[in-house]
């Protein structure tokens, strides 16, 4: 008798009803695989686990209640529609019957996937929540290849190009970027949110190549169902700050590829027009937008100097907490010009996210390379032929470093032509994880010194100042904990001599002699306390192993997973630290 | 006869084919080219082709010299002139040659034969080669030009496919002229279709494609997700320093680091190696960014989600609380003696029942009786063979030794005491001389021989096979051993003071280990490999059988109370039975590393100890309570060290002194060490 036995006529109970397989499902459903992924992915249903697996271990089981979820949806029949669409076309076409053809594709069948956003995340707070995956997957394509004839239709790549600069748009204009980081696979940012944590990934700004190990049919369902959700979200949060959603660019700096530069403008200017224009625009929309952005293009004047107004209009407008004034305030009084081979989309992005005025080499730029209240060049090339002694020369690091550890540092590292420090990721918790970094601890300092900073920033003009400034803090500091230790030094001496004297007086003669043997009781207590120190480790040891055997087997091992999973953290953090040795001592080696 | 330009032209047009009454006056010989004739002589063969070609042109433009018209020439036959020329002016004709001459004339002359004489203009005309060609040509019927074909393939100007004929001349059917009823049909399907809407032709309108979705969350009961409860993907990791463009030089591993990657398994090997850029423009595209989205994807749809609680504990809270040790003591904690001497593993020892002495066996042959006080070593026997096990009689006025050398079981009588107990034991320990040689009666071996050992005085047990351990009773007067090769016979009774051996058990369950009497009652213990055997010797029958659940039992101790017992065993368990309780293990401790050589109990306190192959032996407390309701209690004490491994093989024996919480063990590093309080 098979073990799940089920007399004839009794209905299964249990995890045998709850559960169905996936191949099961998919006949219950009466849809094709490749259908019943799509509609997996766009309505969220996943597997799940059950406590027992009735049909065998090696099989995907989902829930009835989500297959019956999906039985219910009126997608399927949609989905039907559209294969039989599809067929109907077919034989259109090989009728010859080009008439019903032509007729039949200017009228395919489509559907809307914003039921499907509202019923997956009933609150916004929802949406931003998941709203990572979203994010790295609508940049990631945003980075591929435009090009015809590719897997990917050119106008989505398009799509999400636009969707993911309003979604920058927004994070620079509310000023809700917290961290970034340039990693190898790309450069990651986060932004807070109505309080949620969003991070995201962008790949760098160069030619991705199309593999062949990836299935487009499911990266492309996914990006439908988030190129929507972006969308609507960025609706939403437009909304919230009083810009009309689908933002109208100027069609110049379009076309020069700066679209995000262009939303921006966009949303500053969106604020004072205020409900107008979507009417004009409405009606003829070519026409309009032309004379949109030319009126945009007018509004903010080209006075560089209009980012800058709507930062000071929103500090007014809404209540931030602390951080996100930090944030705004960074760059405050800064202004930079990117040369032409950094990266300019995103220095372009958190720049301004983070209060400061930039500019760039290239057509539709604010303002020019010439201009005398730039103060900072940010440049990537090994030497700056031509310098203008009004401005610092950084490399672009530097931007990341500095909204990492929310201080302006220092430049001098990261003057050209020099290898910058080391970049370390802020998302991690360098205490937790048992090691920081040297870098780590020079920038803990330097924030430390520009807290105790009484005095306000010297105007970002003469740099050297404020940095000499500054590494006098860290001197002072410095120079206050080794006071301390001197401090604690001298005590020490201090009693040693008390002792000494206590013994000298106690016996007076033969001091000569008794030096000596209290040498070399010194080394024997040593060797002893060595001794003794171990036997007390191996007590304690002991002491800890004698109470593991009356532990029960699961406890003793939960004990032992914690003890391995601490020994491989100690193991990587001694790893590091023998890596750094010896990379200290082959630098003082080649020193000599 | 005359003939215009026109002609001409026909002829050098080729294609058409020529029409014979053209040509029909060809006797009269009136061609006429004037420019090639004019010069005759004159011509070369090289220039005749481009004359030829040139020839339509000024023909045209040359016109006949002669204007008299198309008159018969007979009329001027008398006439000094043959006509008029442009001018009005008469043309006069030739001096007429005699025919002498002129056959003189054209017997020199070798083109005379292309010589032709114009009558209308009255002159010779030279024909040239080409034109020659071509008359020859047309007299024999063919075309004037080489590269005319005459017969081109017939080009059809009507499809003849599948028709029979090309034309029908059937008349025209009726249904030509009449309204087609099925388009008619066709038609008002259409017609209704498109009024009804069911056909459009307009592009659908763009309807706006976003709109404010969320709009006021003020309502919660609608913002409730349907259906089961949401399990929200774990979010990817986030980036450590190491994936930095430009990380510290710690996180970057060395080239034999990465070369060691690969002898790890598949599975294990990083997927990441940090790499170090000097600069911000020296970063690559990442080549794998689509692949790591696309496995994001199917992490997201294709992964079984559930929610796992993950438990943040200190692992210091998961050990049990122990009572405190202070409590328990006297136990066995440090080492305070060494008993040194033996030259080779110390294999067993003994402690005789006041406690004053121990004895111990040694696989360098000897045995050794030593002073506890002292650690003096009293006596020596040298027994010429691997000494496996010593036991005292636990009787204080009998200083008996049960020692098995090699193979078989030495009673031995130890000298110490005073003379009377002397004198006992070496009565004792005498065998008279009766003749055992009538139980040879089959032609099996004898179980034991007891034959006396004239060298040290005492008895030989000669088994036949193997012995591996002795055990006394209490009463001093039975022991057991066991034999674990033995079969039926593997488990044998001896009665001292009768010299008699019998073996009750006929069948057991696996090899036995030991055995062991009851501490007070008539029962008795044999441990096989995987149980423990309790019979009633009394009655003769098994009692209980306690399963160990252990690999293999390696030794057993019985509590001084008789319903505990604890069983050691090879994979380093120690079992605790409560044969009240249960004949499973009431508690199983998992202490030791490697095999357990000996478990003990100690007679007076509640603490008991094992011994084992790591080097270490432990001590417990052991209570037993009075009160049937309540479990023992156990409590681990110590971790006594001290041996050190020879061979492989750590502490072979551990016994407590009867009266003190002492502890005795026996090591492979021929020492035995005290350990007190």
């Amino acid at each position: 008798m098979p073990k799940h036995y089920r007399p004839a006529g009794k209905k299964k109970e249990g995890n045998a009803a709850k559960y169905i397989t996936r191949t099961k499902a998919v006949k219950y459903l009466q849809i094709s695989l490749a259908t019943f992924r799509k509609l997996c992915i766009l309505k969220g249903v996943f597997p799940r686990d059950p406590k027992k697996k009735v049909e065998g271990n090696h099989k995907t089981y989902y829930h009835m209640k989500d297959i019956a979820f999906l039985f219910h949806d009126p997608l399927i029949e949609k989905f039907r529609e559209i294969k039989v669409h599809r067929k109907k076309v077919k034989k259109a076409v090989a009728k010859k019957n080009k008439d019903l053809a032509d007729r039949l594709l200017n009228r395919p069948p489509t559907y809307k996937l914003d039921r499907l956003i509202l019923e997956r995340y009933p609150t916004f707070v929802d949406a931003l929540r998941d709203l990572d995956d979203c994010l790295t997957m609508v940049h990631l394509f945003a980075a591929l290849p435009a090009v015809e004839g590719e897997r990917v239709q050119v106008q989505r790549i398009h799509n999400c190009r636009r969707l993911s600069h309003e979604w920058q748009a927004y994070i620079s204009r509310t000023h809700s970027l917290r961290k970034t980081f340039i990693s190898v696979k790309g450069i990651y940012y986060q932004a807070e949110v109505q309080g949620q944590k969003i991070t995201w990934l962008t790949p760098h700004a160069l030619q991705q190549v199309l593999t062949d190990d990836v299935d487009f049919n499911v990266m492309l369902t996914f990006l439908e169902f988030y190129e929507t959700l972006l969308g609507f979200m960025n609706f939403k949060l437009y909304h919230s700050i009083n810009v009309n959603y689908p933002p109208v660019l100027d069609p110049r700096l379009e076309a020069l590829a700066s679209e995000l530069y262009a939303l921006c403008r966009y949303m500053s200017s969106g604020i004072v027009p205020g409900n107008s224009e979507p009417a004009k625009l409405v009606e003829d929309k070519d026409e309009s937008e032309l004379r949109l952005a030319q009126l945009q293009h007018q509004l903010p004047s080209n006075e560089p100097g209009a980012l800058m107004h709507l930062v000071q209009e929103s500090t007014a407008a809404d209540v931030e907490d602390d951080d996100a004034k930090e944030c705004r305030s960074l760059f405050k009084n800064v202004k930079f010009y990117l040369s032409r081979e950094v990266p300019r989309e995103s220095l372009l992005f958190i720049i301004p996210a983070f209060g400061g005025t930039v500019s760039w080499e290239g057509e539709g730029a604010p303002f020019d390379e010439t201009d005398e209240d730039i103060t900072h060049q940010i440049v990537d090339r090994p030497t700056q032929s031509h310098v203008f002694l009004s401005r610092e020369y950084v490399q672009p690091q530097w931007i990341y470093d500095c909204v990492n550890a929310r201080i302006v540092l220092p430049t001098e590292g990261y003057v050209v032509g020099r290898v910058p420090p080391p970049h370390l990721s802020p998302f991690v918790d360098n205490n937790a994880e048992g090691y920081i970094p040297e870098y780590a601890e020079t920038i803990k300092k330097l924030q430390a010194a520009a807290r105790n900073q009484v005095l306000p920033l010297p105007s970002i003009g003469d740099e050297d100042m404020e940095k000499t400034l500054v590494e006098a803090i860290i001197d002072r500091s410095a120079s206050n904990e080794v006071a301390e230790k001197k401090r604690k030094l001298e005590m020490l001496e201090q009693q040693y001599h008390d002792e000494l004297k206590m013994e000298y007086e106690g016996k007076t003669y033969s001091h000569t002699k008794a030096d000596n043997p209290t040498d070399v009781v010194d080394n024997d207590s040593e060797a002893a306390n060595n001794h003794v120190d171990d036997s007390y480790k191996q007590a304690e040891k002991d002491a800890a192993d004698i109470s593991k055997t009356v532990m029960s087997r699961k406890q003793r091992g939960l004990l032992e997973a914690i003890e391995i999973h601490h020994e491989r953290k100690k193991d990587k953090v001694n790893l590091l630290k023998k890596r750094k040795k010896n990379a200290e001592s082959s630098a003082s080696t080649k020193g000599r | 006869m005359g003939h215009s330009d026109g002609d001409h032209d026909d002829l050098s047009a080729d294609d058409s084919p020529w029409s014979e009454d053209i040509w029909s006056d060809d006797n009269e010989g009136s061609l006429s080219f004037e420019d090639s004739g004019e010069g005759s002589d004159a011509e070369s063969d090289e220039t005749d082709a481009l004359a030829a070609e040139e020839s339509d042109s000024s023909e045209d433009e040359v016109a006949p010299r002669n204007t008299v018209g198309d008159v018969p020439l007979v009329w001027y036959k008398d006439e000094e002139h043959v006509g008029y020329d442009i001018s009005g002016r008469k043309i006069k004709k030739r001096d007429r040659e005699g025919r002498i001459e002129a056959y003189l004339r054209n017997a020199d002359d070798a083109k005379n034969w292309r010589k032709i004489y114009d009558e209308y203009n009255d002159e010779e005309v030279q024909i040239t080669k080409e034109e020659a060609k071509i008359i020859s040509r047309m007299l024999k019927g063919k075309t004037p030009h080489t590269n005319v074909d005459p017969y081109p393939d017939y080009v059809d100007w009507f499809e003849y496919d599948d028709k029979g004929h090309p034309l029908s001349s059937a008349p025209e059917p009726k249904r030509r002229f009449v309204p087609s009823k099925w388009e008619q049909k066709k038609v008002v399907k259409l017609v209704r279709a498109i009024r009804k809407g069911w056909i459009k032709f307009d592009k659908p309108k763009e309807e706006p494609n976003f709109y404010l979705l969320w709009g006021d969350e003020t309502d919660t009961a609608d913002n409730k997700r349907q259906g089961l409860s949401y399990i929200p993907a774990p979010k990817p990791n986030l980036p450590g320093h190491e994936e930095s463009y430009n990380p510290s030089v710690e996180y970057i591993p060395t080239q034999e680091e990465i070369d060691s990657y690969q002898l790890m398994y598949e599975e294990d090997r990083p997927k990441f190696i940090p790499r170090r850029f000097d600069c911000l423009r020296s970063v690559p595209a990442y080549e794998k960014a689509l692949r790591e989205g696309f496995d994001r994807c199917l992490d997201l749809y294709l992964c079984p989600r559930t929610r796992k609680k993950r438990i943040n504990i200190d692992p210091e809270s998961l050990k049990p609380k122990l009572p405190s040790k202070k409590d328990l003591r006297p136990y066995p904690r440090t080492c305070y003696l060494e008993f040194k001497g033996h030259n080779g593993p110390v294999k067993s020892l003994s402690v005789e029942a006041s406690g004053q002495w121990i004895a111990s066996g040694s696989s360098d042959g000897t045995i050794r009786v030593w002073e506890v006080e002292t650690g003096r070593c009293i006596k020596v026997w040298k027994v010429g063979g691997v000494v496996h096990r010593v036991a005292w009689n636990p009787q204080p006025d009998r200083h008996i030794l049960a020692a098995i050398v090699d193979h078989d079981l030495l009673l031995l009588n130890a000298e110490i005491g005073d003379e009377e107990v002397q004198m006992r034991t070496k009565k004792l320990l005498h065998i008279e001389e009766l003749a055992p040689e009538e139980e040879e009666t089959g032609d099996k071996k004898p179980a034991v021989k007891w034959v006396n050992h004239d060298k040290f005085d005492g008895i030989m047990l000669i088994h036949h096979k193997a012995v591996s351990t002795v055990e006394w009773h209490f009463k001093g007067d039975y022991f057991t051993t066991v034999v674990p090769s033995g079969d039926s016979r593997a488990v044998l009774l001896h009665q001292l003071s009768k010299k008699h051996s019998h073996h009750p058990f006929r069948k057991l369950p696996g090899l036995p280990i030991a055995a062991v009497f009851h501490p007070s009652q008539k029962m008795f213990f044999v441990a096989t490999k995987k149980f423990v055997q309790v019979y009633d010797l009394q009655k003769a029958q098994i009692v209980k059988k306690l399963e160990s659940g252990v690999r293999e039992i390696s030794s057993i101790s019985i509590h001084p109370g008789g319903d505990n017992v604890i069983v050691g065993s090879k994979d380093g368990k120690l079992c605790w039975f409560d044969t009240d309780l249960s004949t499973r293990p009431y508690k199983a401790l998992k202490t030791h590393l490697k095999d357990i050589t000996s478990v003990t109990f100690h007679r007076k306190y509640p603490l008991f100890a094992s011994s084992s192959e790591d080097c270490t032996a432990y001590v417990f407390h052991g209570m037993v309570y009075s009160d049937l309701n309540q479990n023992p209690l156990i409590v681990p004490l110590e971790i006594l060290r001290g041996h050190s491994s020879s061979d492989g093989r750590g502490v072979l024996d551990c016994k407590f002194h009867p009266r003190q919480p002492w502890l005795f063990t026996a090591g492979a590093d021929s020492l035995i060490r005290l350990y007190c309080d």
